[in-house]
């Protein structure tokens, strides 16, 4: 397994859809004119014009530009999450993380303006802030840190300290970036980002450790096929000079994996013998055990990790030119 | 022109010569600081007497106001020097005595124009009427009333020379106005009207007018608004054309709208709170409301320190060039909505928020009856059928129509990128016509500049207005332009040769000895050449078109027919380049297709790009001329649009016969040169000349891309009689090549590998 996940987004289907709705969204609302639909307040669109659709769309686009970008790079960042999940789970986890980030934040803001005299919960935070905050989560739960690095300042302004020779450090690791970012993400919406952002990340706990159903049940209906399409379309364009049987195999891993992040076992069983009993009890294990979860999640995610490198660099593969072109080309070029 | 430090500082120096202007007031001489300190003194005096104004006085020394209807039918000649002698100006009545209206017109007024009562439930008026009407205007008389004399102060003339310093004073009557700018009179019986109107709320109150600060001055913001009102009125045919802008007073309670016409012989503002209380309602109310918005206009905007230059040149242009106007307005109620209502219909327009509030189904701002009179030279004029949609919901409309543009320029990029993708080599490159592209690249050149000129221009439309002009841009200047180089690149053989010769595809022998560049220029000098045209021809093209828009109606029609109609026959010079290139019928390209040039026999445009272009470049035409109502307020003629797809279709279907029949079947058969054939045998002379090959296979010449020998079928050579002529090609420079290392090399470059000479495409 390399330490870091490849660059750019090939074969990462749902992270660049989620990237280009980010943007692609607001873009056409505003060039449309209809950015006001993202704007949910409770007062006065639910309370006085009773516009409840607002409750649904106010997750879908940012107003804010800033936001916009932010919420793009972080999507990148989790690319990592649809590598572990595979394309198909990793859209299904999203969906239904955004129904229940959606429908608490609703509710409970509901709830809180009913039975609260005063209006003090007006506004919902814009664009996909609790959606990234749930799978945040999810990142934080899954990927190992990778490497620490320090910081030295030699003479801090602000140290209480009379000896300026002290050095000051900051310790960051390979998260720091993500951090960074979801901080600011957070920070941008001030008090609304901060709250909802935290019953957010909360919510991502609960579906993480099965408290909120469906993390492994719930699989949207008819698309699977999309994934699967897409990946077979994949494999074959670089099957030239590849053992066909490993081409069965890889369509069939995919499709488990669509199906189910824990029964990945025919693939494994026949690629890793030894590993994939492992790993699939470790699985089984996730749900009832709190501890090291991290490092049990880990193992399946190595041996994807290697399949599909092996199987980028087949698809990198360029085909087979004939000689005169070849000749042709050392002209051209 | 190199740029080194000496140029640049010269440029900087140019610019700022170009973009410095004299700042503030606009003065630049002690004769022109004269001009307008006497005006500003004008103002002052005329304000202070308008200061002490009441209902009952009359008006003294206003000017444009000094005379009323009664003096001058008394005496026609009687000059208006304040005071006049015997003139009552202790006294005010609603009657021709003291107005600049005759008797007849007052009573109009007040029964049929200004005849809706305010005030009650049923008739309550949208607060916010920023809107442009469109309606029809007739003419009632032109010369049943007499002409009010208005004198134009002299100080207003420009200086004669330099030395002057002082402007002269006094006052001129002009019995025959100067001819120049618009008729002092009307003559046509019915024309088209135009109303502009948006609201006077903020105004400046520094002279800076860059300043972003401007204050609100309104305190009866919800009974009274200062507009600003343009009306422009013109006939049928566009040879008489009237404009006048005036600052107007609305009184939201009864729906009236009055404004007049401001100039240096008519100091209207002064006068708004007399007329507005035409009908005399209410106690006079009404007269101290509006010297009140009048007054707290002045003062907050600084009226007189902020008048400039350019202000004293206006109030000087309209004085001579126009008549002054004062228009009596009547709106519509929107009796449907309530108070409450409209505010939130006018909250959602103002800034859109998703209210409860049905857009699509507010009423448009009309005009009930209206009255034009001209105190100056004496016409009445009656407004009929006049309203207009909300500016806001054009602006709406405007924008879902941009969008719609955004996705034909997707379209078109899309189609664009597959055309440029089935001809990717040289020779289909080489079939194509380099004008059809000029004359795309042409409309969508002048599309983004004016998308970019209107970017600039409406502020409310800017971002959908930029990414239309950025989209044309790149398909203009980016691919189309690309296309074009690669086009051109490909057909620079062919300059200066004669269409005969392009017909029979190669030179014939006499025409040898004429020395011919072997060099083809490289794609940056090209390019550096087509880019230049490119953007000459675009500012030539926006020039005369954006100059056509102010032609007279009749000559710009023919000039806008005649242009759509040449920029709609854009696949007229790719039949023509069709037949120069004579490409076969399509049975014949079925039988001779091989796979290494099969894009090579294939037509150079694909269909899929012929129709969508023609579509996509056809629609708006259609939606402009056929839809009365487009937003570009643009006449109905279906004719013409059924005239010009007949065309098109005409070229279309010449298109498929060509692909059909051969691009040449309209020709007579006698009259097609034979073209130029790779595969012939050679003679055994030309063979030696080759080397004539080597002892173990005689009669082969050595190819010059696989290195490996070519059997040859020699004419004189009985033995080599078996071997099959379509396997070799001979240049027309006389070389040799297996037909397949060629074909492939063509498709890269059209020259002889080994000479480098031009080769005709296959």
């Amino acid at each position: 397994m390399s330490l870091e996940g490849p660059t750019g987004l090939f074969q990462y289907p749902v992270t660049k859809l989620a990237m280009i709705c980010t943007g692609a969204i607001p873009l056409l609302a505003a060039i449309g004119g209809y950015k006001y639909l993202f704007i949910t307040r409770y007062d006065p669109f639910i309370s006085e014009y009773h516009q409840y659709y607002r409750l649904l769309t106010f997750q879908l686009a940012s107003i804010n530009e800033s936001n916009v970008v932010l919420s793009i790079l972080i999507w990148y960042q989790f690319r990592h999450l649809e590598r572990l999940m595979g394309s198909y789970k990793y859209f299904s986890v999203i969906t239904l993380l955004f129904l229940y980030t959606t429908l608490i934040i609703s509710c409970s803001n509901l709830i809180f303006n009913a039975f609260l005299p005063w209006n003090i919960w007006n506004r919902f935070p814009s664009g996909s802030l609790p959606l990234l905050l749930s799978l945040f989560h999810f990142y934080k739960q899954y990927t190992p840190q990778i490497y620490q690095f320090e910081i030295l300042l030699t003479k801090p302004i602000f140290s209480k300290s009379k000896d300026h020779n002290k050095q000051m450090k900051w310790e960051l690791n390979d998260h720091f970036f993500l951090n960074t970012l979801i901080f600011i993400l957070i920070l941008n919406q001030d008090f609304v980002g901060i709250i909802c952002g935290f019953v957010s990340w909360l919510c991502g706990v609960f579906v993480d450790k099965h408290l909120l159903p469906g993390l492994n049940k719930w699989r949207l209906p008819y698309i699977w096929r999309y994934f699967n399409e897409y990946k077979s379309v994949q494999y074959t364009s670089g099957t030239n000079n590849v053992d066909p049987t490993v081409g069965i195999i890889m369509s069939s891993n995919t499709y488990n994996n669509g199906q189910q992040f824990s029964s990945t076992t025919s693939v494994n069983t026949l690629l890793h013998n030894g590993n994939s009993h492992a790993n699939n009890n470790n699985n089984n294990n996730n749900g009832s055990s709190n501890n090291g979860i991290g490092i049990n999640i880990s193992n399946p995610l190595q041996t994807q990790g290697t399949t599909q490198t092996t199987e980028e660099e087949n698809a990198a593969d360029e085909p087979v030119r004939p000689l005169g072109v070849q000749f042709l080309d050392t002209f051209r070029r | 022109m190199e740029i080194n430090g000496n140029t640049l500082v010269f440029l900087i120096l140019i610019l700022f010569l170009f973009f410095s202007s004299p700042g503030g007031d606009g003065v630049a001489s002690q004769y022109e600081f004269t001009q307008l300190e006497k005006l500003r003194n004008q103002f002052t005096t005329e304000y202070e007497s308008f200061q002490n104004m009441t209902y009952t006085d009359n008006f003294r020394n206003i000017t444009g106001f000094k005379l009323s209807y009664q003096d001058i039918i008394t005496n026609r000649e009687i000059n208006a020097t304040y005071p006049i002698e015997n003139k009552d100006y202790t006294h005010w009545a609603n009657n021709q005595t003291y107005l600049l209206l005759p008797d007849r017109l007052i009573d109009t007024i007040n029964t049929k124009v200004w005849s809706t009562p305010g005030g009650s439930p049923n008739n309550i008026f949208p607060p916010n009427i920023t809107t442009s009407m469109t309606g029809h205007i007739e003419l009632v008389a032109n010369d049943e009333y007499t002409p009010i004399r208005m004198p134009v102060p002299n100080y207003f003339e420009p200086p004669t020379d330099f030395a002057e310093n002082n402007p002269p004073g006094g006052e001129q009557y002009y019995d025959e106005w100067p001819n120049y700018g618009e008729l002092h009179n009307v003559t046509f019986q019915n024309g088209e009207l135009n109303i502009q109107v948006t609201h006077l709320d903020q105004v400046h109150t520094e002279l800076n007018q860059n300043a972003k600060y401007k204050k609100r001055f309104n305190s009866q913001d919800g009974r009274w608004k200062l507009l600003n009102l343009k009306i422009e009125f013109f006939d049928k045919l566009e040879k008489e054309k009237h404009v006048s802008s005036s600052i107007a007073v609305y009184d939201i309670r009864r729906g009236r709208i009055l404004g007049m016409s401001q100039s240096s012989k008519f100091h209207s503002l002064f006068a708004l709170p007399h007329y507005m209380n035409l009908r005399n309602e209410e106690n006079n109310e009404i007269f101290s409301e509006v010297k009140l918005l009048i007054k707290e206009y002045w003062n907050t905007s600084n009226y007189v320190d902020t008048l400039t230059m350019s202000d004293l040149d206006q109030l000087y242009d309209n004085a001579l060039t126009k008549c002054e106007y004062m228009a009596f307005l009547q709106l519509e109620p929107w009796s449907q909505y309530t108070k409450d209502q409209i505010k939130q219909i006018d909250d959602e327009l103002d800034w859109p928020i998703g209210r409860p509030v049905n857009i699509s189904h507010i009423p448009p701002v009309s005009i009930k009856s209206g009255l034009l009179y001209s105190p100056d030279c004496g016409v009445q004029l009656q407004f009929n059928d006049v309203k207009g949609p909300r500016t806001e919901l054009k602006v709406r409309t405007i924008r879902i129509h941009i969008i719609i543009g955004i996705l034909l320029f997707a379209a078109q990029i899309y189609l664009l990128l597959c055309q440029m993708q089935h001809t990717n080599t040289p020779s289909s490159i080489n079939k194509i016509s380099f004008y059809s592209f000029s004359m795309i690249n042409l409309v969508d050149g002048s599309l983004a500049t004016l998308y970019f000129v209107a970017a600039s221009v409406l502020p409310e439309l800017y971002l959908p207005l930029v990414l239309s002009s950025f989209l044309s841009f790149i398909l203009a200047s980016i691919f189309e332009t690309r296309y074009m180089i690669s086009i051109y690149a490909s057909q620079v053989n062919e300059a200066h040769v004669g269409i005969l010769t392009l017909l029979r595809g190669h030179l014939r022998n006499e025409d040898d000895h004429v020395p011919r560049t072997t060099i083809v220029p490289d794609e940056a000098s090209i390019s550096g050449r087509l880019y230049g045209r490119f953007f000459f021809s675009l500012i030539i093209f926006i020039f005369v078109v954006s100059s056509s828009t102010s032609w007279p109606r009749k000559i710009r029609m023919i000039f806008e027919y005649i242009a759509i109609f040449a920029l709609n026959s854009y696949w007229v010079p790719q039949i023509f380049r069709n037949t120069i290139k004579g490409i076969a019928s399509r049975r014949d390209r079925r039988r001779n297709n091989s796979p290494t040039n099969r894009r090579q026999n294939e037509m150079p445009l694909l269909w899929r790009f012929i129709l969508g272009t023609t579509v996509i470049r056809t629609l708006p035409i259609i939606y402009v001329f056929t839809y009365s109502a487009n937003i570009f307020r643009h006449h109905r003629d279906v004719t013409f649009v059924v005239v010009l797809s007949l065309w098109l279709i005409f070229q279309i279907a010449i298109l498929y016969s060509q692909d059909i029949l051969g691009s040449r079947w309209f020709l007579p058969q006698h009259s097609i040169p034979e073209g130029y054939t790779y595969f012939k045998p050679i003679s055994l002379q030309h063979s030696i000349e080759h080397g004539g090959g080597s002892k173990d296979e005689p009669y082969t010449v050595d190819c010059a891309i696989c290195m490996s020998p070519v059997p040859v079928y020699i004419e004189e050579v009985e033995g080599t009689h078996k071997v099959d002529i379509h396997s070799y090609m001979v240049t027309p420079c006389n070389h040799i090549f297996h037909t397949e290392c060629l074909e492939n090399w063509m498709g890269y470059k059209l020259q002889c590998p080994v000479c480098r000479s031009s080769l005709p495409p296959l």
